[in-house]
């Protein structure tokens, strides 16, 4: 039986709230000309993220987007993705699934050792497992990701079998994510506070000190030995060390980028984004994240919205193409999509969302919104068309914010009252957990289609207050749910890119949605930074490759 | 406290041991601080517990991780939020009362611990930007003492400029120049002195330009005074009129301030050290309070109360060393 808990690792993108432009009137760095050829050794590289530094070092723990970016440095996982989105060796060498799907077996690496000396065995995997489980470890993001694995088995030193409660057509997406990494069994012993301090991985680099609020020193690890299949080479990282810092103002980032105190930096926003194209010491990488597309929901749980008449209506009325335009100056291109860009069964569909606001307000005088009060605002039963939008603004950078406000303005025309509510992160958990909301907007960072079970399944409407539930339209759908479970059963891939378009079109067409674009993610590196390139699996990127030029 | 009374002084005559009254104002003085601290304590707790939110998602890895029930059932059982708010409360109290801050669970560490990490770059800032401010505010008030009716209106406006600037807007203005067009100091915190230029300037501006202004008027009373005259009449040169009778006098009142001062540029930390990604007690701060967590908060607000009340007490003590009638009064 399919599990009814909402299961499966779920991380949303984070976005850094301030953003002040600040013009750049000087190319600063000091380096110009491409410096291509022979990679070369040695040097220290300076990241400087703009995320809020984490808690933990240790991505089990938790489970966000700033320990993933971190952790992809000095963690390794099972499998890894292709570019093509296809499922690759990397730790494991080979896997298999039994017909019924409840059983995989995998055969792992017999020559990686952990940073600390300890081997990297089926032991270790099966350690791995039970300390993402363990509630005492508070593991969000990987505890979902692992939630059908019911018992690990060290078959011999190197082969490893899971049992599962359930066919799960995800599971090896979900364990290429570094929320579910690989790490040192005897390190897991320590205290939680040791271990969030230095986790300790077989990845590229080890984690040398924690300066709190200022950077995170990474070191080489001299023995790599162990890349994922599409690495290019085998060999040793070329970095000495990286420095990684947290900068979260917007322009004081850039400002270290151009100045060349910083090589690489993170969030970076429109505006910078597009002055630093005419600058030649920087160039962008620009990796947005699978799952879903950003997106708002229309909580279809409660009035108005219950109508579809009136979620049509609202779509309709809302331009949302000219605001993306204008406010992310061409570095966001518009989706259509539930699923993000990345993800290759996304399904787009561009004409349910065409722009028409005489549609728009045929359907609301249908819908019985067909009177208008003194201030111009739809009314119906003397009740005005009001809809509440909370938004959390350490997820919403500031052009989204700016964004939201232009639909407030169309949706007025129209007729509707939109609220906008920018709340911090628990008060925005709160105003969720009580229903108070029509419209939101929530990101979601997961490997595969199957983030469209964890967001779309009525299962996933969790009543409050016992925890987050991340079905916010509040889709409640008997045939959406079948083709979701379906889908995540199968491991017939024809058959299960059939049964996620069918899911698709019923919550496009069912106008729960409104899609935005994907979910941003951009980089900007000094051009002295070579061999930089972005994981396929969550789009953080890695420095295993990295060089920089003297 | 008892420094207040044996403060060395540089004129002769004999120190008294402090009189019964005196101890009673000692009494009232330590009654004051454990009352604001209390005071402090609570309002910090109550006021972050009443906003609506929910601490245990936080707790659970915070921005884009979103939790299980079962992970939140055990993060609330396991740092006391199941229980009723005024029960948290009393723990809470009873816990500080023993001196123990208690554990940060944002940060996954005792929260002594955490405030120890932070507080040195926080008060390392605060002193060089009070410094920085006075030495700001003296040099301008020299020059525009001697510069005559123009320099004085200059320097008058730039106060008020400068007194009404916002720490964000200064320190992108100060990275521009700096940073990006002149190239000589780091738009970001980097180890070494060379570090805490911009962020200590960007405090020291708004300061100095309030202090200037608050000395300028007593600037104006002192120079008019008999005793200027007088020095005038010796034969003494302007300047050393200025940097020996009537900075002094003009200074009374400012530094009377600089307890104040420091407390505000406490509060002006939590944007500049975001701003110049420095380490400190202001970033701590800001994260906490959007993450909930109360007992760093709470932690961060009683450090700061206690330095700023012995930053008062060194004032008063400051105050007693410049003007000698302040002196007469306690022998």
């Amino acid at each position: 039986m399919p599990s009814r808990r909402f299961s499966r690792p779920r991380a949303a993108a984070v976005v850094a709230a301030a953003a002040l432009f600040l013009a750049a009137c000087s190319s600063g760095g000091g380096t110009s000309g491409e410096a291509t050829g022979e990679p070369v050794s040695g040097g220290t590289l300076t990241y400087a993220s703009g995320d809020a530094e984490p808690s933990c070092l240790d991505p089990h723990v938790g489970g966000n987007y700033p320990q993933a970016l971190i952790a992809t440095q000095y963690l390794e996982s099972l499998v890894s993705l292709d570019d093509d989105g296809e499922v690759i060796p990397w730790l494991a060498t080979e896997w298999t699934e039994s017909n019924d799907g409840l059983t995989w077996e995998f055969s792992l690496r017999d020559d990686v050792t952990f940073t600390d000396g300890t081997p990297f065995d089926a032991e270790a995997v099966a350690a791995n497992v039970a300390h993402v489980q363990d509630p005492a470890t508070a593991s969000s993001t990987g505890y979902l990701a692992l939630a059908k694995i019911k018992d690990v088995v060290a078959v011999d030193d190197h082969t490893v079998r899971l049992e599962l409660s359930a066919p799960d057509s995800a599971l090896l997406e979900s364990l290429s994510q570094v929320w579910v990494a690989m790490e040192s069994p005897k390190a897991l012993e320590r205290s939680q506070e040791d271990n969030c301090a230095a986790p300790v991985g077989t990845g590229p680099f080890v984690v040398d000190q924690w300066e709190r609020q200022d950077s995170v020193t990474l070191v080489r690890n001299d023995d790599y030995s162990s890349p994922p299949a599409d690495a290019e080479g085998a060999g040793l990282p070329y970095l000495d060390s990286i420095v990684w810092r947290f900068i979260p103002d917007s322009a004081s980032r850039y400002a270290a980028l151009q100045s060349g105190e910083a090589h690489v930096i993170d969030n970076a926003q429109p505006d910078t984004i597009r002055s630093a194209e005419s600058d030649d010491s920087i160039e962008e990488l620009d990796a947005p994240r699978p799952g879903a597309a950003n997106r708002i929901e229309l909580n279809s749980g409660k009035a108005p919205f219950d109508d579809e008449r009136v979620r049509e209506a609202f779509i309709r009325a809302v331009n949302v193409d000219d605001g993306i335009q204008s406010l992310f100056f061409g570095t966001a291109e518009r989706s259509y999509s539930p699923l993000s860009s990345v993800e290759p069964l996304g399904l787009s569909l561009p004409d349910l969302f065409t722009v028409d606001t005489d549609a728009a307000a045929d359907l609301l005088d249908e819908a019985g919104w067909d009177e208008r009060d003194a201030e111009g605002y739809r009314v119906k039963d003397g009740k005005r068309l009001t809809l509440d939008f909370p938004v959390s603004t350490n997820q919403s950078i500031p052009a989204e914010q700016s964004l939201f406000e232009q639909i407030q303005a169309d949706a007025k025309t129209a007729g509707f009252e939109v609220n906008l509510h920018p709340l911090d992160l628990s008060s925005w958990y709160g105003a969720l957990a009580q229903n108070d909301y029509n419209l939101v907007s929530a990101p979601y960072t997961k490997v595969g289609p199957d983030v469209l079970r964890i967001l779309y399944h009525s299962a996933s409407i969790e009543p409050a207050p016992s925890g987050y539930f991340a079905n916010l339209a509040q889709v409640d759908d008997a045939e959406l749910d079948e083709l979701l479970i379906q889908a995540s059963s199968t491991s017939d891939a024809g058959e299960r890119a059939d049964l996620y378009e069918r899911a698709q079109r019923i919550i496009l067409e069912g106008h729960y949605i409104l899609p935005l674009y994907d979910q941003q993610n951009h980089f900007l590196r000094s051009s002295t930074v070579h061999g930089l390139r972005a994981m396929p699996t969550v789009s953080t990127p890695t420095f295993a490759g990295a060089w920089l030029a003297p | 406290m008892a420094g207040a009374l044996t403060l060395p002084v540089p004129t002769t005559g004999a120190r008294r041991s402090p009189a019964p009254g005196n101890r009673r104002w000692l009494l009232l003085r330590a009654g004051g601080v454990v009352f604001v601290l209390w005071a402090a304590a609570t309002i910090t707790f109550f006021a972050l517990r009443l906003i609506p939110g929910d601490p245990a998602e936080a707790i659970l890895g915070g921005p884009g991780s979103q939790a299980g029930p079962e992970a939140l059932e055990q993060v609330r059982r396991e740092y006391g939020l199941d229980q009723p708010l005024l029960v948290q409360y009393l723990t809470y109290l009873g816990r500080l009362a023993t001196g123990d801050l208690g554990q940060s669970y944002s940060l996954h560490k005792p929260v002594a611990t955490a405030i120890g990490e932070q507080f040195g770059a926080t008060l390392a800032l605060a002193l060089c930007s009070l410094v920085l401010a006075w030495a700001l505010a003296c040099a301008l008030a020299a020059w525009s003492v001697r510069g005559g009716r123009v320099a004085w209106a200059i320097g008058s406006g730039l106060e008020l400029v400068a007194a009404a600037v916002p720490h964000f807007w200064l320190a992108t203005v100060l990275i521009l120049l700096f940073s990006l067009t002149l190239g000589i100091l780091p738009p970001v915190s980097v180890p070494g002195p060379l570090g805490i230029v911009l962020p200590a300037l960007t405090m020291a501006i708004p300061l100095a330009g309030f202090l200037g202004q608050v000395m300028r008027e007593s600037l104006l009373t002192a120079m008019e005074s008999p005793f200027v005259t007088t020095a005038r009449a010796r034969g003494e040169s302007e300047v050393r009129i200025f940097w020996r009778h009537t900075l002094r006098h003009a200074a009374i009142p400012a530094v009377g301030l600089s307890g104040w001062a420091f407390g505000s540029l406490i509060s002006g930390a939590v944007v500049v050290e975001s701003v110049f990604a420095r380490q400190g007690l202001g970033r701590s701060l800001l994260s906490a309070v959007q993450l909930r967590d109360v007992t760093l908060v709470t932690g961060i607000v009683l450090v700061v109360a206690l330095a700023y009340t012995v930053m008062t007490l060194v004032t008063d003590l400051a105050d007693r060393a410049i003007d000698p009638r302040g002196r007469a009064v306690t022998e």
